[in-house]
């Protein structure tokens, strides 16, 4: 398996880095994405999860370290890498219908090939299930809708790699594990790579097939687990699964201990 | 719905109210009539004004310098307040100068301005524009300011470039603010229509009611009062109604 992205050594320190002041968010880390692999990392809140993945995405520098995406060192976001907000109403452009925000990402491309974008657009947009909805407006539909919309524009952008930002923590329980099942159905038609960060063990263990685990500040890799859960993965069938459930149980003690000692140390 | 209608009916009572009292005041002579005329005296001067097609000389006078010096102060006031709230250059190099100018009565440029520029229609052109630029400027600056981080962010995860995310993203963005801005130089930039032309006295709106005052017809003063309030407010209207189209989603 090749590697698509990798950090080495990333720290990041906010405010007053020369003289020592700073908070440090991120210590250290070191994390390899291979290629097509659905990378979930979980952390308490406040870990510097998104500071990790914005740093992932170019739109951060780190303090120290490197980012790499396919053996080129990352300065700014890299062509073909799409974050997904877990801001979706933010994200999105209120002035455009769904159909011309899923658009956007192909707009640099020439006129002649409008037409043939626009039924590709139309097409990403049946994928998430929004097919009648393609010439309302973001602030029309709901919250779940318009992470939906996020998604298609996302794929528009034909990505390689897909950084999801807590995508689905601003919507409802049911609407979070359509999102979920939607997101394990793209990833595997449309083969990109997936990193994931996110508070949720549960949603960590049922999306990914490796789960990185960040201590409470400052941030480190405390360890990595295998999910060798069997896929396709069903939202009822697996979460039974004795094994979502001991990864779970096991994932859960790290991260309550973790908290647990933070809370001795405070 | 119905408490709507109510509200207007009650509103459009108290119109018809006042009316009737400024006619039965005038008609009883608790006010002068030669000062204060009564309004079926003024309707009947308004309508020779209207249909013997006086009104279209003043009115278009007034209309075109106010079009034009509220375009310049658009376009003006959009391309600077997009730049300063874009750039930490522009912003640096130009605040200073803003926030100097900006508190200045405009009125009191007029008569330095006619020593520069003449007494003419480059004078009040640019009276209007610069009555005008300072709200849209501001307004436009701090909509680009507001624009929340995670739509810049998606831009920049699209690579799009710079002159794109400006035009597609930061410029939609501000609009709500930047029509707010043009709002409010609206009715300032009818203002200094207005006095532009009661000083260079040579055409328009404002030269009308000054002009038939000196003449004290006090008559025709008035119904040229009724014209000019008719245009305010055909214009907000329409601002309004331009507002609604352009930003639909604001509010939501």
């Amino acid at each position: 398996m090749s590697v698509r992205l990798s950090l080495r050594n990333v720290s990041k320190t906010f405010g007053g880095p020369r003289d020592g002041s700073g908070l440090l968010a991120l210590d250290s880390i070191s994390l390899d994405v291979a290629q097509h692999e659905f990378l979930a990392i979980v952390g308490p809140s406040g870990c510097g999860k998104s500071t990790l993945l914005r740093i992932a995405a170019g739109l951060m520098e780190p303090t120290s370290g490197e980012v790499e995406e396919g053996g080129r060192p990352v300065t700014g976001p890299p062509d073909r890498f799409v974050y997904l907000f877990q801001q979706y109403s933010k994200s999105l452009f209120a002035w455009r219908t769904v159909l011309e925000n899923v658009m956007f990402p192909l707009e640099n491309a020439p006129r002649a090939r409008r037409a043939e974008l626009r039924a590709e657009c139309r097409q990403y947009i049946r994928q998430v299930g929004l097919a009648s909805f393609e010439d309302r407006y973001p602030w029309q539909l709901s919250g779940g809708m318009q992470q939906r919309v996020a998604i298609a524009r996302a794929l528009a952008a034909k990505p390689d790699v897909l950084l999801l930002d807590e995508p689905f923590s601003a919507v409802d329980a049911l609407t979070r594990m359509e999102l979920q099942s939607l997101v394990l159905d793209l990833w595997k038609q449309n083969g990109f790579t997936a990193v994931l960060v996110t508070h949720d063990v549960d949603e960590a263990v049922f999306l990914a097939d490796r789960v990185a685990v960040l201590s409470a500040r400052p941030s480190r890799i405390s360890e990595t687990l295998t999910v060798d859960l069997p896929r396709p993965r069903h939202q009822i069938t697996t979460r039974e699964d004795g094994r979502f459930l001991e990864l779970r149980h096991h994932l859960m003690s790290a991260l309550l201990g973790d908290m647990a000692a933070g809370a001795q140390h405070a | 719905m119905p408490e709507r209608i109510l509200s207007r009916s009650v509103g459009l009572a108290s119109l018809v109210v006042v009316t009737l009292l400024w006619e039965l005041s005038a008609r009883r002579g608790w006010v002068n009539p030669v000062l204060l005329p009564p309004p079926s005296a003024v309707a009947a001067e308004l309508k020779e004004l209207v249909v013997g097609g006086e009104v279209l000389n003043p009115l278009s006078h007034t209309v075109y310098l106010f079009l034009v010096g509220y375009g310049v102060a658009s376009v003006l006031g959009i391309g600077l307040g997009l730049w300063m709230g874009c750039s930490a250059f522009a912003d640096g190099l130009l605040e200073p100068l803003v926030e100097l100018l900006r508190p200045i009565p405009k009125s009191a440029l007029v008569p330095a301005l006619f020593l520069f520029l003449g007494i003419g229609m480059a004078t009040m052109v640019t009276i209007v524009a610069f009555a005008a630029v300072f709200p849209i400027l501001i307004n436009t600056y701090q909509g680009v300011r507001g624009i929340d981080p995670v739509l810049l962010e998606t831009a920049r995860t699209f690579r799009c470039s710079r002159w794109r995310t400006v035009r597609s993203v930061i410029l939609p963005a501000a609009m709500p603010a930047i029509l707010t801005g043009m709002k409010v130089s609206l009715s300032l930039g009818i203002v200094l229509a207005i006095l532009a032309e009661m000083l260079a006295g040579l055409n328009g709106l404002g030269f009308v009611i000054l002009d038939s005052q000196r003449a004290f017809q006090t008559r025709q003063m008035y119904a040229w009062i009724v014209i000019l309030a008719v245009f305010g407010a055909a214009l907000s209207l329409l601002f309004d109604k331009i507002e609604q189209r352009a930003v639909p989603w604001r509010g939501q």
